[in-house]
């Protein structure tokens, strides 16, 4: 039955995962929050109210500061009690559907419960800017913005008018998951000059199918690792050994926080893979 | 009913045979990427030998990507059905199955812990994978067995047990793991056959051959054993050692086949009842006649994974259990 | 044909047979009776091989039993249990060929030879099952049943015949029917048999020899006149018998006398 449950979350993972801003706005800046989700915690950090933050989840390892702050749990399962007693005025939470009656009791509290998903870069600025305002750092919020804007630009006119190269990003290799038309990632390999093969596939980080793939035929392969990841996702999938991109050894490693963690990073993200697939454009 | 005999048997087992190669084949054409027709059939005549005008894409398609996970799919099909038949006769209980009764889950735990401690090593997947379903089998014949011995409400109720405390370790082994890895575990512990690896597949087809005939070979045995312990005892079966096989041998069958897919569920229920149910109780029949069933149950429910969302695949677990669960709740009616 | 010499059975920290000696000789029939918990029951299942001794010798035409194979035991003893456990749909034809397992050349994935199909068809005429030979185990009444597991003991051939509690379960014309079938066969082969039972008048009538038990112990035995006197089982039953001569067959009846002080 447990399988059954199991499969019902996969297909909601795989058609659902809805995207945008939702939930309560509390009145007046908070002083005291709480991040169930690493990209949000980077966030906090990068508009700096790094010190307004007092909860945590255990993946929230970045920047190093982030690691002195309570943890509450993980994503998937915070502790309610753990949360309630740190008495923050705002939880930031990026899983929505999943979360439904914790977020009721956390309103219950008193608590405003704040979700951002962003799926593409205006939406990593959306969070910057809306969570500048929760925390009354707005005015670094809009800096900050501003110089994401203008790295990514600069990225944008290297890479004008280069070809295009058709990539495969593979986030496993067992099974074969990659990145889809509602992964931030794939908004950012179209800024890099990349056109993702996967781009149109539903879903944000979808199971793919290994022949596919393979007739896909992708000119380079990115596979994000070395970040959380570790030395997990190091190799590429048995499928591909044989595809023009491992033939001519145009096989990326970039770190994975780059490219899963839709936060300010997301632009090194962007940064690291218009270097490396088209390095002619930044001599 | 009429009695089992050899001729009857052997026409069966060359039936389900025959349909088992002709699922091989025509599975084969089917996939995310169409391959032509006349041509794959050419390719797969001619067991790989001649390319018959395929592209060198095409040809990989068929024969590095969707063979091997045809093969490992009839290997994970026909052990955890042989498996199931092997279970049910010998804890004497038509709903014994490895998925229900937390076995696969004890090779799951097994193959976590391989994967989370000994990295890349693909051998040592399925050594653990095998020595954690002993492990829950062991658990669960102990539990299960009361002064009156084991009942199939106890078993059951045994097999919850170690289902949901090795659920349970699952859980806290997911909870050391990185989160973007255990998007990949999620599909894997629904049972998926899309990782297949080089290294498993020759021995996971070794292990269900071997199985399957060890299990065949006990057949009379286990045809008295499933009539009780006692009278199989009385009439000359060495109860103790026919167990011990059989554990070892059921415990191997599922170890091989979640180390190399996960735990796929209901394939050990289903199967060997509706053999049962076609061809009689007899061993010597339902066992082989589970082995090729499952194998190609297992190949028909794979090629709707991969092919009904396309180019996007659902983890087989999925869609076994689609057909399993109410069929399951069936059973429990009528029995 | 069996034997056992100074037997002790001890499990579960507590004694349950304890220096018996008996003998199973060809053409005779012995049965057992004893208050509840006088270890009957272990004593047969001991003398099969299922529980281990603690002492005392057990011999099997002349051998030790432990040397002997669970097979070669088999096919020399055959019990007749209670029930048998039906969770999965057999035949009665089925059933009784289990009987037929210990001679399998193949005991593996063997099929049945002209021998033991001829076997299964004399005993199913035998035990009058030959109609329902196609049947269902499941759907037979619990006096069918208790033939077909008569007819599977039968169906070993083996010389031996160990009975726990056969009657149990049957009305008076069935018990007469089974016990008529083990007499028949020790008259016929020179078999066998040894029969626990709770039923005193019906061992009177059929067994050669009685063995009393109590606590483990054999404490009285010979033919039923020596063994079923009043003075002997009042002691050993705890209760106020009357012990006369049966109208028919002239052997000893056992009355129990219920309060009558």
């Amino acid at each position: 039955m447990r399988k059954l449950l199991l499969a019902v979350l996969l297909l909601a993972l795989l058609f659902g995962c809805n995207s945008g801003q939702r939930g309560t706005a509390p009145s007046g800046p908070g002083t005291r929050i709480v991040s169930l989700a690493p990209n949000l915690t980077e966030i906090v950090f990068a508009v700096g109210a790094g010190d307004k933050l007092v909860g945590r989840t255990s993946y929230c390892d970045y920047p190093a500061e982030a690691k002195a702050v309570a943890e509450v749990g993980d994503t998937l399962h915070p502790s309610l009690e753990r949360i309630i007693a740190l008495k923050p005025q705002v939880v930031l939470v990026s899983t929505a559907s999943q979360l439904e009656v914790f977020t009721q009791q956390l309103q219950n509290q008193n608590i405003a419960v704040v979700v951002s998903d962003p799926h593409d870069l205006e939406g990593i600025f959306r969070s910057i800017q809306q969570i500048g305002e929760l925390t009354g750092q707005q005015t670094q919020a809009e800096n900050l913005v501003a110089k994401l804007r203008e790295r990514t630009n600069a990225v944008e006119q290297a890479v004008k008018g280069k070809q295009p190269v058709r990539v495969f990003c593979q986030v496993s290799a067992e099974p074969l998951i990659t990145a889809g038309r509602d992964a931030f990632v794939t908004d950012l390999m179209r800024r890099a000059g990349v056109t993702s093969v996967t781009a149109d596939v539903p879903g944000a980080w979808p199971k793919y199918s290994n022949e596919s793939a393979l007739a896909a035929k992708p000119e380079a392969i990115i596979l994000p690792t070395g970040g959380s990841m570790g030395s997990y996702n190091t190799e590429v999938t048995e499928a591909l050994r044989q595809s023009p991109a491992v033939l001519q050894g145009r096989v990326y490693k970039i770190n994975d926080d780059y490219l899963t963690r839709p936060g300010p990073r997301a632009i090194d993200g962007l940064e690291a893979m218009a270097r490396a697939l088209h390095p002619d454009a930044f001599k | 009913m009429n009695r089992i005999t050899l001729r009857k048997t052997i026409i069966s087992c060359a039936l389900l045979a025959g349909a088992l190669l002709l699922a091989i084949i025509s599975m084969s054409l089917l996939g995310s990427e169409p391959l032509p027709v006349r041509e794959s059939l050419c390719a797969l005549g001619s067991l790989g030998t001649n390319a018959c005008g395929l592209t060198s894409d095409q040809f990989d398609i068929l024969f590095q990507i969707r063979l091997p996970r045809i093969l490992l799919a009839a290997a994970v099909g026909g052990s955890l059905a042989t498996a199931g038949a092997g279970y049910q006769a010998l804890l004497r209980n038509p709903l014994a199955e490895p998925y229900l009764l937390g076995i696969s889950n004890g090779a799951a735990v097994g193959t976590m812990i391989a994967l989370v401690f000994f990295g890349r090593s693909e051998w040592i997947r399925p050594v653990l994978a095998f020595t954690g379903a002993l492990a829950a089998t062991l658990a669960v014949y102990r539990l299960a067995r009361g002064r009156a011995g084991a009942t199939p409400e106890r078993l059951i109720l045994a097999g919850v047990i170690v289902t949901t405390f090795l659920s349970s370790v699952i859980v806290f082994v997911t909870t050391l793991m990185d989160a973007t890895r255990i998007r990949s575990f999620t599909f894997w512990l629904l049972g998926d056959l899309s990782g297949t690896s080089r290294t498993l597949l020759p021995v996971a087809i070794t292990i269900v051959i071997v199985g399957a005939v060890v299990l065949t070979l006990h057949a009379r045995s286990l045809n008295l054993l499933m009539l009780g312990e006692r009278d199989a005892f009385d009439l000359g079966v060495e109860v103790g050692r026919v167990r011990i096989v059989v554990f070892l041998v059921a415990s191997l069958l599922v170890g091989s086949s979640v180390a190399a897919s996960g735990s796929v569920g209901y394939v050990g229920l289903v199967v060997p009842h509706l053999a049962r149910l076609s061809l009689g109780s007899d061993n010597r029949i339902s066992i082989p006649a589970a082995a090729l069933g499952g194998a190609l149950f297992v190949i028909v429910a794979d090629t709707i994974a991969r092919t009904i969302i396309a180019p996007r695949e659902l983890p087989v677990g999925a869609i076994t259990a689609l057909i399993g669960a109410p069929l399951f709740i069936y059973l429990l009616k009528r029995a | 044909m069996l034997e056992a010499r100074n037997l002790t059975v001890a499990y579960d920290h507590r004694v349950a047979v304890a220096d018996l000696t008996l003998s199973l000789n060809a053409g005779e029939i012995t049965a057992i009776i004893g208050p509840n918990g006088a270890g009957k029951s272990t004593l047969l299942r001991t003398l099969n091989g299922q529980i281990p001794k603690s002492s005392g010798v057990i011999m099997l035409d002349g051998q030790p039993l432990e040397r002997l194979s669970r097979r070669s035991i088999s096919r020399r003893i055959a019990v007749v249990a209670q029930e048998a456990e039906l969770r999965f749909p057999v035949t009665v034809l089925e059933f009784v060929l289990g009987g037929r397992f210990a001679w399998a050349t193949n005991s593996g994935w063997g099929w049945e030879t002209e021998h033991d199909l001829q076997v299964a068809d004399e005993v199913l005429r035998e035990t009058e099952l030959s109609e329902l030979s196609a049947r269902l185990m499941n759907e037979l009444s619990g006096g069918e049943r208790q033939r077909a597991l008569m007819a599977r003991a039968l169906a070993t051939e083996a010389p031996i015949l160990l009975l726990d509690e056969p009657t149990a379960n049957l009305d008076l014309s069935h018990q007469a029917t089974l016990l008529n079938l083990v007499r028949k066969r020790c008259d016929e082969r020179q078999s066998a048999a040894l029969v626990v039972t709770h039923d005193i008048n019906l061992a009177a009538q059929f067994a050669d020899n009685i063995i009393l038990m109590k606590q483990g112990r054999a404490v009285h035995s010979g033919t039923p006149e020596e063994v079923l006197k009043a003075e002997i089982l009042q002691e050993v039953f705890e209760v106020r018998v009357v012990v006369d001569a049966h109208p028919v067959t002239g052997g000893p009846r056992v009355t129990p006398l219920i309060n009558h002080g």
